[in-house]
């Protein structure tokens, strides 16, 4: 059972060998080259936000001959509502969700990590082929019955599905770290005369805060680019989110101000990157948690 | 199973009571388990299988979502039989899951190798290769993309200023359109690559030790302990790109506008699917293009399974 | 030990207290506004596409309409184009039709057909002021004389000209009450090599299936007939492709790839719109768009082969849902939209020239000079050109993308013109049967 040396896996390791010095000045020269090819389409974004939008296609370069940050504004009010009534609608929509897979997850997890039952291979089974279905087939049953209810045009639809674990690489992923738990924490509390709830709770769910950041912040980071629910289930413009809003921008019939565009591109990615950084070592460790078995 | 051994050790009537004892626990295990699952339930039935299910009943019927749907057999399937676009989406698919996805976990492969030799900064090598896989899915990205690759985007302005003489829409020309997507998918190798490292850590360093004792050279300590070792590991990654490439949509209906040209060359299976549902409001027949997705995804899936068995060494874990 | 069991009950009930009332709230909400429609608080949903200038001074009307009918409150839905008809077909079956929504003619008999929507005729003259509409248009809105909607405005397709560009390249303009099709291919050829590939001829006509109408029209065919076909002769559309390649081999128009990616990036990316090209095939009310974005003073010319086959067509109508519970109400807003004077204001021609004869009076002067070319164009067309086309088929709507996607596939040769012809005869054929 090699739990414990699991969870301390991430130490700094020593490869096979130390390579040579010029190796290895040459081997950094290459990786920031690469990644600066990675990234240069995310800086030149950034750098022709600052840019008025005429000059945003002469030129390549990073450095903005003319600098604005005027297209930040005028991103901000190009649509009826500002920018930041679409930055509000996707926030809740992703704190929903966030709470939404945190609890629904956390219990189907703990359920096939730590309990036995009946059936319970074909509904684990069930649940690992739930990540593969489509969701274009999805979407029009689910909106007409929503409709039914008469919850479109509410963040209902985007946010119940979360409440219900729908969400199966997340219970895949708390399952997978909960396995790693040893169980001897929980009979100690079991023979104490703990019920399931209270081993959940109180002993479960604190160990797995790794787990747990890991899903909010692939949560976060998921539903902050969702698109085609958001477009379909979301009718009044004031409900927008912002990938939706950013569409919008891009209108065939009429004009696309680039240098607005990229300024709230920009801003929408800020996000996702500010939990990213502020995450990272929780988003490796969850992605190589679930890699590993 | 953690059911507490409580036993007392009185006489006859034990055995039995430590039994109904083990049943009852068992019994509230049970009932606890399916408690704890009730939000999973729920969500299974009304949000994933109902939908499903319903969408495989509407694949038998014709469906123009203004009017109710009417009962049309096998109709749909025998549509798709000789639908040229189908055929057409199912190669561009095909196409870009086969080329983009090998290509993808060889640059993650290579970089988590590179990597993984103890360099300094590796935190800040990772932020920078997995950025693009976090912001890869995202409509700003798509939008971003097209932009670059058109006629006077980023890339062939960067060309012009190297010297090569480059006047091609690479989004605009159905020779290359489909190349600038198996690209952004490359572009988004951060996540396998992440799983990646972490497998190379766990691979036990007196393996590579006893190897170079033998004097085995870096490609042959690669060749002999890495990869074997790796091999779950590729198989994950495999799949799940496998998977996810099947399913792509924003990204194509972003750089095509929504028509997967130029002239269907970016026509990816999920496009398609979504044009004749809501374009054509055929829903009938989306219907049936999304199980057949749903079809050839696990059937794929499970040939992969099979094939595991012949290379994915599995240790002696 | 025994608080902890009870403390777990507890809370087990608090949590099913909780779900049972997330779940009831919905139900409780959906079931209250079935009551008896008071007759003071009315609310209308109200859909359109178009860009952020249309989205702002709509908003305006609509709270020109709210200050002036304080029981009445609109509720805004406004999207980009190819968005508003998926989330048209998803809202309508899901039994959310707007009240009052933005009509295409390629899509009014699919839902005329259906029942979506209803029969405006009842409230002419009634809630609706039609007493001055230019009554010939009204047309253009009805399927077997029911009034399923009721145009905007209307505008025509042109050939908008660069009279500066033609300068550069030291060609005249052409006479456009007398010029033939290989007059046009032949200019835009000129003008190429005129200004040394700085600028095209034209910019691709293929992608807006009016234009191949006026062509059969040109011909005495036409694109649908009344009984809801095709009616046209394969040759003829032959023709029209043939000019699309004769264009390309003397580069008239510029090379496919780049052609596509002119068509994507949308008006303000087009040749005319970046000084790159000389003519191009637009809608009246785009040319103050095409004169913003140019920075010139743009022309709007006949079309070749003769003013005959063009027509003024409803650029958009305004519909009212069959299922509204507030019909009324609803016709006297679509009244607003139409007949006001301030809302005439606002709009200006931005959704054709007016129904409303009136109005199009009090706007005339507060038009900007490329406005006014456009209405003053659309008064000759009207008087010369036959009476418009009928509302198409249903499936009209995925013709036009049929066409794009053939167009494309002859602009980079992957189809010869017979095949494509072939192909969208099939394609189309099917599309409007169904």
């Amino acid at each position: 059972m090699a739990t414990a040396s699991r969870v301390d896996a991430f130490g700094p390791l020593v490869g096979a060998g130390k390579p040579r010095p010029k190796l290895r000045l040459l081997t950094h020269v290459c990786l920031i080259a690469f990644g600066f090819a990675m990234l240069y389409p995310l800086l030149w974004m950034v750098a022709s936000s600052f840019k008025p939008t005429e000059i945003v296609f002469r030129s390549p370069g990073l450095w903005p001959t003319q600098f604005t940050i005027g297209n930040f504004a005028a991103g901000w009010n190009a649509l009826t509502s500002t920018f930041g009534r679409y930055f509000f609608n996707s926030a809740v929509i992703a704190a929903g969700s966030i709470v939404g897979n945190l609890l629904s997850c956390s219990l189907a997890a703990y359920a096939f990590a730590r309990l036995e039952f009946r059936l319970k291979r074909l509904w684990f089974a069930i649940m690992l082929g739930t990540i593969m279905l489509p969701i274009h087939v999805q979407i029009v049953p689910q909106y007409i019955m929503f409709s039914k209810l008469d919850l479109i045009n509410t963040y209902w639809p985007l946010i119940l599905p979360k409440l219900l674990a729908t969400d199966a690489f997340f219970v895949f992923l708390m399952v997978q770290f909960i396995r790693g738990l040893p169980r001897e924490l929980d009979d100690a509390a079991r023979i104490d005369g703990c019920g399931h709830w209270s081993v959940f709770w109180r002993i479960i769910i604190p160990l797995s805060k790794p787990a747990l950041a890991t899903t909010a912040i692939f949560t976060f980071i998921w539903t902050w680019n969702d698109f085609l629910s958001q477009l379909i289930f979301l009718t009044d413009p004031k409900k927008y989110t912002v990938p939706v809003a950013l569409r919008s921008f891009v209108d065939a019939t009429a004009r696309t101000p680039w240098g607005p565009l990229f300024a709230m591109s920009i801003t929408s990615l800020a996000p996702v990157f500010g939990f990213f950084l502020a995450g990272q070592r929780y988003l490796v460790r969850g992605i190589a948690t679930t890699g590993l078995k | 199973m953690a059911v507490s051994q409580l036993t007392l050790q009185p006489a006859d009537g034990t055995k039995v009571a430590t039994v109904r004892r083990r049943d009852r626990l068992r019994r509230r295990e049970n009932a606890a388990a399916y408690a704890f699952l009730t939000p999973w339930f729920v969500g299974l039935v009304f949000i994933t299988i109902g939908p499903i299910g319903a969408s495989l009943y509407l694949s038998f019927t014709d469906y123009p979502l203004l009017d109710a749907p009417e009962w049309i057999g096998l109709e749909n399937y025998r549509r798709m039989a000789s639908d040229l676009r189908f055929r057409h989406s199912l190669e561009v698919t095909f196409k870009y899951v086969g080329i983009s996805v090998p290509l993808q976990l060889a640059f993650a492969l290579l970089l988590a190798v590179v990597l993984d030799k103890g360099i300094r900064g590796l935190p800040l090598y990772r932020a920078v290769y997995y950025l693009p896989s976090l912001l890869g899915s995202s409509v700003a990205v798509a939008i971003l993309w097209r932009q670059i690759f058109g006629t006077e985007g980023l890339v062939n302005q960067l060309l012009g200023a190297i010297g090569v003489d480059a006047t091609t829409g690479w989004v605009s020309h159905p020779d290359y359109a489909l190349w600038t997507l198996i690209l952004l998918n490359v572009w988004t190798f951060g996540s396998p690559m992440i799983i990646f490292l972490a497998g190379l850590r766990q691979i036990p360093r007196e393996l590579y030790e006893a190897a170079e004792v033998d004097g085995a050279g870096p490609l042959r300590r690669f060749w002999r302990v890495t990869l074997p070792l790796l091999t779950p590991i590729i198989f994950f990654n495999l799949v799940l790109q496998v998977i996810g490439a099947f399913q792509s949509f924003t990204q194509s209906f972003i750089v095509s506008n929504g028509s997967g040209g130029p002239a269907d060359s970016t026509l990816f299976y999920s496009l398609y699917l979504y044009q004749q549902g809501f374009g054509r409001f055929d829903m009938g027949y989306a219907a049936a293009l999304a199980w057949v997705l749903l079809m050839i995804v696990a059937t794929i899936t499970a040939i992969q399974f099979l094939a595991a068995r012949k290379w994915v060494f599995y240790g002696d874990r | 030990m025994r608080a902890q069991h009870i403390g777990r009950r507890r809370r087990g009930r608090w949590l099913w207290a909780a779900a049972a009332a997330g779940l009831a709230t919905p139900l409780a909400v959906a079931a209250t506004p079935a009551a008896a429609t008071q007759p003071e608080e009315v609310t209308l949903r109200f859909a359109w596409w178009g860009g952020e200038g249309r989205h702002a001074y709509t908003q305006e009307i609509i709270d020109l309409y709210e200050a002036d009918n304080p029981h009445v409150s609109i509720e805004p839905e406004f999207i980009d184009w190819s968005d508003y008809w998926n989330r048209l077909a998803t809202t309508v079956a899901g039994g959310d039709t707007p009240d009052v929504m933005q009509m295409d003619l390629r899509y009014i008999a699919e839902y005329a057909n259906r029942g979506v929507l209803a029969d405006l005729g009842p409230h002419l003259g009634a809630e609706i002021d039609d007493s001055s509409f230019d009554t010939p248009l009204l047309a253009s809105g009805q399927i077997g004389g029911t009034q399923y909607a009721l145009p905007t405005g209307v505008n025509a397709l042109a050939v908008v000209a660069d009279p500066m560009a033609f300068e550069q390249a030291g060609v005249e303009m052409p006479d456009d009450t007398s010029w033939t099709w290989d007059d046009f291919v032949e200019i835009g050829a000129q003008i190429t090599e005129g200004t040394g590939g700085d600028v095209w001829g034209a910019q691709d006509k293929g992608y807006n299936e009016s234009n191949l109408e006026i062509f059969l029209r040109q011909r005495g065919e036409v694109l649908f007939t009344e009984d809801g076909e095709l009616g046209f002769a394969p040759e003829s559309m032959a023709e029209w492709w043939q000019v699309t390649l004769d264009q390309l081999e003397s580069e008239a128009i510029p090379p496919a790839s780049q052609t596509v990616e002119v068509e994507n990036a949308g008006i303000d990316q087009s040749l005319l719109a970046t000084n790159t090209g000389a003519m191009g095939f637009w809608w009246s009310n785009q040319l103050g768009a095409l004169a913003d974005a140019s920075g010139r003073d743009l022309e709007l010319l006949r079309f070749p082969g003769g003013s005959e086959g063009m027509y003024l067509k409803a650029s958009m109508l305004w519909s009212m849902s069959a299922d509204t519970e507030h019909p009324e109400a609803a016709a006297e807003f679509i009244s607003f939209l139409l007949s006001d004077e301030r809302a005439g204001e606002l709009m200006l021609v931005d959704r054709g020239v007016p129904l409303d004869v009136d109005i199009r009076e009090s706007i005339a002067d507060a038009l900007d000079p490329a406005n006014a070319k456009a209405a003053e164009f659309v008064e000759i067309v009207g008087a010369e050109a036959e009476p418009p086309p009928g509302v198409p088929p249903q499936g009209a709507g995925e013709v036009q993308q049929i066409l794009w996607r053939l167009n494309e596939q002859v602009l980079f040769e992957q189809m010869s013109i017979e095949d494509a012809v072939a192909a969208f005869i099939d394609e189309a054929t099917a599309a409007i049967g169904g």
